[in-house]
């Protein structure tokens, strides 16, 4: 197995010419990624334990362990980005070049076996990672869990993210998005915007009005960081104890740090608690999150980043509905996605009277 | 019948089909999921029930564009249908679902009109007293949408699981 990760196309050898199959078969891709494991490894790979998980709505992830004589046993993780799944078209670069950048930092990922952009072998966007061992809390439901310990876990949850934004984004892939002369602020609200606008969407008064009060009262960030764009309870494993890696970096930009704290306290994340992972009082958080990170939080800013969380979770139901009735992409989880639309609304609708 | 609602139906019967019967060993099991295929596929055909909720989210739509019309006496607003847009009884849930659409439409024109500079400029306490309405309204109607939505299951959906834990 490499240890470092490798782009498809940096190894030497017969990679297939461009395929790009209309949907994802699991048969397909399985039979296509033994050839990718066993061209990057240098040693003929046979893939076991394949299998398709539930975990995330976009990109569709496949557990399995890749077998060769020379290497062994290593469990991993496929992830490929669906030609017509939520986010689609689909680029593995802010995954990439988060688990690069990360790697070694104080924030866990798991570590990047190979990439591809292109589509080639397995047939559409991919990436493959490590497995790591744990479990991923569920984000949506109240639990059993003993609260100590899901304090103890909510603590590491803000410390990594006070992590996360100490990191000079000058120093990764990613300070090529602080170019531009639009704020990169209002560039992703203008980005949701537009996706909303789309003629294929349903039409929501309160979303137009609330995307353009969005833009137009967007507050200026204390700093511009890396922001993960979906840190929330559920995007993240832990194991005895520890949060051993954070996960689902799709939507990773540079940005207000704001961002990341309020989608996290949103309590659609924290099983309808006005708590994160219903344990730790907001005041806590913010508190918590001030002295690791050395940033001012704004109350002014919070307020406007949670009516934005609800925007952008709107706008990522609509896309899903798209996905399933225009570009026909079978998952019914994202059918059933729609009717979250109205109790959404009305959430953002009290939210932007609290932000203005 | 709306073209989502056919969709739905197409999209649970390819659910059922790719997913469930090749994952099932089990002859009832697959029985019972062929049945209820079957029935799916009657549904489609006769389906029509969403005209009464919808016809009461147009219904509100138009008290919002007559109380609109009152309070914006005297400015230069973009345009108000006129009331009542559906007449006698209506049962074709299609072009009832188009006039809601267009309904919403016309609406989101007049709440960014609303809270909009030209409207403050011309009448201050009209122009908030019009934005209060039309927020409230949408809201309402939102209600009625939320009154046929069933309770979420975003957990088992997300997680795959069999039971589910405790909704909060």
């Amino acid at each position: 197995m490499p240890e470092v990760a490798k782009r498809s196309d940096d190894v030497p050898g017969a990679a297939p010419n461009l395929v790009h199959p209309a949907v994802v078969n699991d048969d397909a891709v399985r039979t296509a990624l033994a050839q990718h494991m066993s061209r990057i490894s240098g040693s003929r790979t046979e893939i076991t334990s394949f299998g398709r998980k539930s975990s995330g709505f976009s990109w569709t992830t496949y557990a399995f362990v890749a077998r060769s004589a020379l290497g062994g046993d290593h469990k991993l993780i496929l992830r490929v980005g669906p030609p017509s799944g939520l986010f689609a078209p689909y680029s593995v670069l802010p995954q990439v070049h988060a688990l690069q950048a990360l790697a070694g930092s104080g924030v866990p990922v798991p570590a990047l076996v190979s990439s591809a952009q292109d589509g080639a072998e397995i047939g559409f966007p991919f990436f493959i990672c490590e497995h790591i061992e744990g479990d991923v809390p569920a984000p949506w439901a109240a639990s059993e869990i003993d609260p100590n310990h899901k304090r103890a876990i909510a603590r590491q949850f803000i410390e990594i993210l006070a992590s996360l934004h100490r990191i000079n984004p000058g120093a990764t892939p990613f300070a090529s998005q602080a170019q531009g002369a639009d704020r990169a602020e209002q560039r992703a609200i203008a980005g949701w915007r537009a996706s909303l606008a789309r003629p294929t969407a349903r039409y929501y008064p309160l979303l137009d009005w609330g995307g353009r009060w969005l833009h137009n009262n967007c507050p200026q960030p204390p700093c511009r960081t890396i922001v993960h764009g979906d840190y929330r309870i559920g995007n993240f494993i832990e194991h005895s104890g520890r949060i051993a890696a954070i996960l689902d970096w799709e939507l990773t930009h540079l940005g207000d740090p704001h961002e990341d704290l309020a989608w996290a306290m949103m309590p659609t994340f924290n099983a309808r608690s006005r708590k994160l992972y219903g344990v730790l009082e907001r005041a806590e958080v913010i508190d918590l999150y001030q002295r690791a990170s050395g940033i001012v939080v704004s109350d002014r800013s919070l307020a406007f980043y949670e009516a934005y969380a609800l925007y952008q979770a709107a706008a990522i139901q609509m896309c899903a509905v798209r996905a399933f009735e225009v570009d026909r992409f079978n998952d019914m989880r994202l059918a059933v996605m729609a009717s979250q639309m109205p109790s959404i609304v009305r959430a953002f609708e009290r939210a932007l009277e609290a932000a203005a | 019948m709306s073209a989502s609602f056919e969709r739905l139906i197409d999209g649970i019967i390819d659910a059922l089909q790719s997913h469930v019967v090749p994952n099932s060993d089990d002859d009832f099991v697959r029985g019972q999921v062929f049945s209820a295929i079957y029935a799916l596929n009657g549904l489609k055909l006769a389906a029509d029930w969403k005209a009464g909720p919808l016809l009461e989210q147009v219904r509100l739509q138009d008290d919002t564009f007559a109380a609109v019309r009152r309070l914006a006496d005297g400015m230069i607003h973009p345009e108000i249908p006129t009331t009542p847009r559906v007449q006698g009884d209506t049962s074709d849930a299609t072009a009832i679902e188009a006039l809601r659409d267009d309904g919403d439409r016309q609406l989101g024109q007049l709440l960014l009109w609303a809270s909009g500079e030209g409207a403050r400029a011309a009448n201050r306490d009209a122009a908030t007293e019009i934005e209060r309405l039309l927020r409230r309204a949408i809201c309402d109607q939102l209600k009625i949408e939320l009154a046929t939505t069933p309770k979420s299951m975003l957990q088992q959906i997300a997680g795959g699981e069999r039971e589910g834990g405790v909704q909060g």
